[in-house]
């Protein structure tokens, strides 16, 4: 039921926010797609294996929304992935509050996978050290979006997340993050980001 | 840690026309610009005559955007020096507050600006840009139409105006914004494409009817503007026979932009 986060999906959250410190992000969590649905897997986390940071600046707006959500639609189905989870990082930094952007795109999720969560990032706490998380997370009960409380088990593995993202934001590695915003602009940009995938990988 | 002019092996004349190119776009990459402008400014700051001033200027909004006050604070003493009696520096004091979130400090400079000269447009926007730095969306909003009613023309009020009725979800008044802005920019492929896609978002037959055309219109403006591309694809295949065909040819240009991007 609740969701676990891995270091490149928590990093690349974190790159997102801290490319565009005045702007608003948001972006979709992926998850790997099992097959089994046993009774017992309601018990296991769904972990969010990456995330795909999606637009800076004015979030509301539908068309282009619709149109990444249908190309990650058909990526993630390719990848056997799925649409897990959406994260959004708010304009001001003292303001975390979910708001009807957020609600909107995880009912449109849920559609889809029943266990979506809404992961807001803080970023008033948000420090290069990284020596504390600094996301809500939001699961969906009886029509209403409850905070959880987030510890060191809503990561694969903090300490190391923690490391990857810190050294990430210290080399400003969010300059090369590759956003759908961004892809739109010049298709040549890969939402993927392989290029930060490849630098996550080889700090672990 | 090296330099901006030896990790890009750039001369300071490059280093000023890529501050001055960024200015004349109005990009918002800070860091670069503290990075680039700070170097210019202590190396070759007696080359580059009076271009320094408004060199100042940008590095210092620059800054604030960094958290490098001490920067900033450099940069805002040479300006005071140079030009002490200048509403154009106070402004510049008003947003290092502003920065600093001593709000109420930042007003009151701003209302001595525009004690002294009314029509003061940088004062005023200020002002309401604290009232959205504090949450106040209301209020920025209220106070942005009543600038507006008197300064009509200014297109970035405008266009700030959209946004903020966009993000309290007021797509009607929005899409009158940029209708605003489209009468007296009808080459802009940008407004047209804003206006395009908050008309989608308010739904309807007839709104998607008209995001439709504006799709196209702006695809007619830049036939590069890939969310017009993506937002007539969308909205092509609705309805009758004829859009049957505009899917096919949205499907074919969409290909073509894939050959000519990659």
């Amino acid at each position: 039921m609740p969701i676990q986060l891995t270091s490149q999906a928590y990093c690349k959250m974190l790159l997102h926010a801290a490319k565009y410190p005045h702007c608003a992000v948001n972006g979709l969590l992926v998850a790997e797609k099992t097959k089994d649905k046993k009774k017992d897997s309601h018990s296991e986390p769904v972990l969010c294996v990456d995330c795909v940071p999606l637009f800076h600046g004015t979030l509301a707006l539908a068309p282009m929304l619709e149109v990444a959500l249908t190309l990650i639609d058909t990526w993630c189905k390719e990848n056997n992935y799925v649409i897990a989870g959406y994260y959004q990082a708010n304009e001001r930094t003292k303001d975390s509050r979910l708001n009807q952007v957020a609600e909107k795109v995880a009912a449109r999720i849920s559609e889809n996978f029943s266990e979506s969560a809404i992961v807001m990032v803080d970023s008033s706490r948000l420090t290069m050290s990284c020596f504390e998380p600094i996301v809500l997370i939001y699961d969906h009960h009886e029509n209403k979006w409850k905070s959880r409380e987030v510890t060191v088990d809503s990561f694969e593995d903090w300490s190391e997340a923690q490391k990857i993202t810190s050294a990430l934001l210290e080399n400003r590695c969010y300059e090369n993050l590759i956003d759908f915003d961004n892809h739109l602009d010049d298709l040549r940009n890969d939402w993927t980001n392989p290029v930060i995938n490849k630098s996550v990988l080889d700090l672990c | 840690m090296a330099s901006v002019s030896e990790m890009y092996d750039v001369g300071w004349e490059e280093m000023r026309d890529k501050l001055r190119k960024w200015r004349e776009d109005n990009f918002r990459n800070s860091e670069q610009i503290v990075d680039v402008g700070e170097e210019l400014i202590s190396e070759h700051g007696s080359k580059l005559g009076d271009d320094i001033w408004i060199i100042y200027e940008q590095v210092m909004i620059a800054a604030l955007d960094c958290s490098r006050d001490d920067l900033a604070l450099t940069c805002l003493q040479e300006l005071r020096k140079q030009f002490p009696d200048s509403h154009r520096v106070k402004r510049l004091s008003g947003m290092r507050l502003e920065a600093l979130e001593r709000y109420d400090e930042a007003n009151k400079h701003y209302d001595a600006i525009l004690q002294e000269d009314p029509t003061n447009t940088a004062a005023r926007k200020r002002k309401i840009s604290i009232l959205k730095a504090q949450g106040k969306s209301t209020e920025a909003i209220r106070e942005l139409n009543e600038y507006l009613e008197q300064f009509v023309g200014d297109q970035e009020a405008w266009h700030e105006l959209s946004e903020l009725y966009i993000n309290e979800h007021d797509y009607g008044k929005a899409a009158f914004c940029l209708e605003e802005l489209m009468m007296t920019n009808p080459h802009n492929h940008l407004y047209c494409e804003q206006y395009a896609e908050v008309k989608y978002t308010q739904g309807g037959l007839e709104n998607l009817e008209l995001s439709r055309k504006y799709f196209a219109q702006a695809l007619r403006l830049n036939n590069r503007n890939m969310r017009a591309l993506f937002g007539l694809y969308m909205l092509a295949g609705r309805g009758t026979k004829e859009n049957k065909c505009s899917v096919k040819a949205v499907e074919e240009m969409l290909e073509s932009m894939q050959i000519t991007m990659s």
